[in-house]
């Protein structure tokens, strides 16, 4: 952390405030006229200095313990075999890594079916909620009258993205639930699950990933919608003048202008989608047959569900993995949103 | 757009008009039908929750009709009873506003002094706490329970209130952070001039200019927080201290579940949650869209 200090604080002395420069400096660079006699300088950025440590303190000593620390916990612990109760751990290094990815018969087949059922969940849910949300804020931008009330509608879904909704979806994804009824109404019965679509292994995992973008939906929405009214007006007049139609200039000019919002979004889906579960633990656990286990929730088990199999360091490994594959895809992300705009 | 369209769609000049009339009338009708269709497929599940909330345990197996044809309050009676509402409720409410409230003052204060003030290792924490964003829950949540163990914490509010707040600290600091960003500067000043010291300062002029800011950081933490299953599910362990999630929980897990009572159970535990964003909405909205666009 002192290593953070030192290296930033040369940064930071060199452009304090933006303008204005002068060896005075401090808080007169910041455009404060209060302290303008020249004596006061030093002693004043030093007590502007100490009121930021201050101010910052709270945060940084409950990130030092609730982040750092199980963050540093659990890196180690990866490198330990441990079942949680036995008083010492037994060091194992890499051997957690290998034992999930490929050595161990009991669990690599296991994670590696998981991370399949991840990826399916990885592209599907990115691009459908890309797929409904942007279309979506682009009608609702031009009623003018309804928005209000139709964007609280539209927010629903995520005010209540908690077990209870989870469990109203499981009644309605039952075999005499509401989905398969209402098919058999709009006389579409050839679409229906008899044994339910989360009983079905063809269908759990694509349901799973439909009720998962219902939940994603609205933040997406309201990121599209945000953008589409910063967008200047005149910009889409000069589009119509050239003759372009609504069609045209929504996919020729709006949609390139919302890409860094398309970048959002599709990365705080894959976050979820590589990293949550709770969706899947609620109305599946994996099944039917481990056809919806995802990669959070393989770890999940391997953490608390082992009582004394000493899995403790293959969880951590796994979260580890997880934590470096959020990573390297913000990263891919970044630098695709960096080199378009 | 109509007069100066050259419009190769528009064959004959006299119809134009009447025709481009027609076919903006139809679009709008094309959009409001889109639009209502997707509002209905946002309260789909709510719908049927309440549905299922007023019927008896017979009706709610056939699945059947939205409207209940032997509609009943002895469901949502009885489930009001098994669930220990009061008892859940308060603790859910204890858990959520401590959450609330440590979020809104550990987090505005570093995002005043990330916005406001210099000092050597400003922007190297700033990113530090943005950065945390990329953790996977579950990561830390194992050494989270074996630290709370430790401390002795584990299974008490206390225990859920301090990863909570720390979980949130990337958006808040970020949100925070951007709302006193755009206070301008002048009024600083000026309150300086006038012997304020920073206490004060932010008190008195930054915290009731961010009040937007303040509500979204609010609920951005309480919803989620209402709705938190994992963690409370792993950590806690005496019925007493449970939240509604918990309830919930307990109702579903019976050895039969009755799905009429499980729903009316949902909605008995998102009705709350529903209620303070409806009535904090105006303020949700507008101080998102400031952080987004800022």
């Amino acid at each position: 952390m002192s290593a953070a200090f030192r290296s930033a604080a040369p940064a930071e002395a060199g452009a304090p405030g933006g303008g204005r420069p002068g060896p005075l400096g401090g808080p007169a660079a910041d455009g404060g006229q209060a302290s303008s006699g020249s004596s006061g300088g030093r002693s004043a950025r030093l007590r502007e200095a100490l009121a930021g440590y201050a101010f910052v303190a709270p945060a940084v000593v409950l990130f030092c313990v609730m982040g750092l620390y199980t963050v540093g916990y659990g890196f180690t612990l990866s490198f330990a075999q441990w079942n949680g109760f036995t008083p010492h751990w037994t060091w194992v290094g890499l051997g957690n890594y290998a034992d999930i990815l490929w050595h161990d018969p009991r669990y690599a087949p296991r994670v590696r079916h998981a991370a399949v059922n991840t990826l399916w969940v990885m592209i599907g849910v990115p691009v459908l909620t890309v797929v409904v949300s942007f279309p979506l804020a682009v009608l609702l931008n031009q009623a003018k009258r309804m928005q209000g009330f139709l964007r609280s509608v539209y927010f629903l879904p995520y005010v209540t993205s908690g077990i209870a909704v989870f469990f109203a979806w499981t009644y309605i994804l039952q075999p005499d639930g509401a989905v398969n009824t209402l098919l058999g109404q709009l006389g579409l019965g050839s679409l229906q699950q008899p044994q339910g679509w989360l009983g079905n292994p063809d269908t759990a995992l694509p349901t799973m990933i439909v009720v998962t973008v219902w939940g994603a939906v609205p933040v997406a929405m309201l990121l599209y919608l945000t953008g589409l009214q910063g967008i200047d007006g005149s910009l889409l007049e000069a589009a119509q003048l050239d003759g372009a139609g609504w069609w045209r200039s929504t996919a020729s000019v709006v949609w390139p202008l919302v890409r860094p919002i398309t970048s959002i979004v599709v990365l705080l889906n894959l976050r979820e989608s590589l990293q949550g579960f709770q969706t899947f633990l609620v109305m599946t656990d994996g099944g039917p047959g481990d056809h919806t286990n995802v990669l959070g929730l393989e770890a999940y088990r391997l953490a608390f569900l082992k009582d004394l199999a000493p899995t403790l360091g293959l969880a951590s490994a796994l979260g580890w993995l997880l934590f470096a594959a959020a990573l390297i895809l913000a990263l891919i992300n970044l630098r695709a949103l960096r080199s378009k705009t | 757009m109509t007069t100066i369209s050259t419009a190769p769609a528009a064959p004959s000049a006299h119809s134009a008009d009447g025709a481009a009339r027609t076919r903006r009338r139809l679009a709008r009708l094309v959009v409001g039908v889109l639009l209502a269709l997707y509002g209905l497929v946002s309260i789909y599940p709510f719908l049927w929750m309440v549905s299922a909330a007023f019927k008896d345990q017979y009706e709610v197996v056939r699945g059947g009709h939205l409207i209940p044809q032997h509609p009943t309050w002895d469901t949502l009676v009885s489930t009001w009873d098994r669930l220990h509402f009061f008892d859940y409720f308060l603790n859910s409410v204890q858990v959520m506003l401590l959450t609330a409230v440590l979020t809104l003052v550990i987090y505005a204060a570093a995002g005043y002094a990330f916005a406001v003030l210099r000092f050597p290792g400003r922007t190297a924490l700033s990113r530090l706490f943005v950065s945390l964003l990329f953790v996977p829950g579950i990561t830390v949540m194992l050494p989270i329970v074996l630290l709370e163990n430790k401390m002795g914490i584990l299974g008490t509010h206390i225990g859920l209130v301090l990863p909570f707040v720390n979980g949130t600290a990337p958006l808040s600091v970020l949100l925070m952070t951007g709302a006193f960003a755009a206070v301008p500067k002048e009024l600083r000043d000026s309150a300086r001039v006038d012997g304020a010291g920073e206490l004060r300062i932010f008190t008195r002029v930054y915290l009731p200019l961010a009040r937007p800011a303040l509500i979204t950081v609010a609920l951005l933490t309480a919803i989620p927080t209402w709705n938190e299953y994992l963690l409370t599910r792993v950590s806690l362990n005496d019925p007493s201290t449970y939240t509604l999630p918990l309830g919930l929980q307990t109702l579903a897990a019976e050895s039969v579940p009755h799905y009429n009572n499980l729903m009316a159970g949902a909605l008995i535990v998102v009705i709350p949650v529903i209620l303070l964003f409806v009535s904090l909405q105006r303020y949700f909205v507008s101080g998102l869209v400031g952080a987004v666009k800022g």
